[in-house]
């Protein structure tokens, strides 16, 4: 490797800012990327406002405004590498449960009917209009790499911008959630689905185990699965894992459901509708790329028409 | 010849796995509560126990690899440039 370093640009579009804020939380580890890594655009750590030439451009979040659309292609225009770096940029990610709703809903909800806020007005200057739509980043432009994470976790950030950096092939598995979390898949005796409000799991044993949602097995790891070692069951913030993505018939709901159903006395179709009619939280952060729009088993417009349907009845 | 290995620390002993393979080549330790490969010979590369895997713990090498008849395109084309 040549002394000269790896010039890296990042930029944010419409997202929450983790992501950036994941980048920065590498710790002391920043300090080795930076030996060999110059960061030029990054809205988090320096005030460059163009886009300088890079090899590696880090684009975190989807495609919303007119602005998003605007950076998204600057930034393929000036970087070599474009990496679509945490959920929102590869699958649309929680931005991209938007589609669950129309934009007037959206703007009506945020800015006149807020519950935490006085405003009745629509913003019209200074912010850039809401597309209609969603659009995850490679359907405005090529993405070279993608790296899943609601944020991706410092160990995978770090891997990655490592393995690029020296030219070999990333240190990861393909493992779910499940294979970080240290609890014990039992066979139970759930009779039906339960929530936190009704109990608090033993945290000794699987959420599945216990008649809870967990969407661990149908979740690739990028987090090191720090809920369901918390105490929290997993709802699939890093997107779901290869398996589901490359069988057509295997889903978020499929495959949770058939395993569950399994460990405790619970009926699959119980479990699998009770997922459809909350699908909007269970696919909250995939449902806006075709990676699982085009699955054949993906039915969200039905699945929020039939709960929607029933409520306005 | 196949080869298998169940990766322990990733396995969270659910017996599916034990349960569903067709030819008892796998079986379950009640002491550690993890599954392990048994008989390799008896292994004939369905990837049942894989695909029920819930954590991914489970790798087969060398075992024959069907085609699929449909795959969903809009992810195989990106399928290589996953981190
Ligand atoms: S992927 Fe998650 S952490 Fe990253 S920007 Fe989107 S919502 Fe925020
Ligand atoms: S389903 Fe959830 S609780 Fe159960 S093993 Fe997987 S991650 Fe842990
Ligand atoms: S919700 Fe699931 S994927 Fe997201 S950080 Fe928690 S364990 Fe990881
Ligand atoms: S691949 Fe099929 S035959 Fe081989 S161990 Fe797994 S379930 Fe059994
Ligand atoms: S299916 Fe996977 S997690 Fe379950 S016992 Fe077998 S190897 Fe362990």
């Amino acid at each position: 490797m040549s002394d000269e370093k790896i010039r890296l640009n990042t930029d944010w579009l419409c997202d929450c800012g983790g992501c950036h804020v994941a980048l920065v939380d590498l710790h002391e580890k920043i300090l080795q990327v930076l030996d060999s890594v110059e960061i030029q655009h990054c809205p988090v750590l320096t005030d460059v406002k163009d886009y300088p030439p890079a090899r590696i451009g880090i684009l975190t979040g989807s495609v919303r405004t007119e602005h998003d659309r605007h950076a998204a292609l600057v930034m393929r225009e000036k970087c070599e590498i474009i990496i679509a770096f945490g959920t929102c940029a590869v699958y649309g990610g929680l931005h991209g449960a938007g589609l669950a709703h129309s934009r007037e809903e959206i703007m009506e909800h945020v800015y006149r009917r807020s519950p935490t806020t006085k405003t009745d007005t629509i913003p019209d200057a200074e912010v850039s209009e809401l597309a209609k739509m969603v659009t995850p980043i490679d359907e405005v432009i090529d993405v070279d790499l993608y790296l899943p994470g609601c944020p991706p976790h410092p160990h995978f950030i770090f891997e990655s911008l490592a393995s690029l950096i020296e030219g070999r092939e990333p240190r990861v598995t393909q493992d779910s959630v499940c294979g970080r979390c240290k609890r014990q898949m039992i066979k139970g005796d759930a009779r039906e689905i339960r929530n936190t409000l009704d109990e608090v799991p033993d945290e000794r044993f699987c959420f599945l185990s216990q008649g809870h949602i967990c969407l661990g097995s149908a979740t690739l790891d990028r987090c090191l699965a720090p809920c369901p070692n918390h105490g929290i069951a997993c709802t699939g913030c890093a997107g779901p894992t290869m398996q589901i993505l490359t069988e057509p018939y295997l889903d978020i709901r499929t495959e949770v459901s058939d395993r569950m159903a399994r460990l405790t006395a619970i009926d699959e179709d119980i479990i699998k509708t009770y997922m459809e009619k909350t699908a909007k939280t269970q696919y909250a952060y995939a449902m806006a790329t075709k990676m699982i729009g085009n699955k054949p088993t993906f039915l969200i417009k039905k699945w929020i028409a039939d709960v929607e349907g029933q409520i306005n009845e | 010849m196949i080869h298998m290995k169940i990766r322990d620390a990733a396995c969270r002993g659910c017996r599916f796995c034990v349960d569903i393979c067709p030819t008892d080549a796998l079986s379950f330790d009640e002491a550690t509560q993890k599954a392990v490969v048994e008989t390799v010979e008896d292994c004939i590369g369905c990837l049942s126990c894989g695909f029920i895997c819930p954590s991914g713990a489970i790798r087969h090498e060398g075992h024959h690899v069907v085609k699929n008849f449909y795959r969903n395109l809009y992810f195989s084309r990106r399928m290589e440039k996953f981190l």
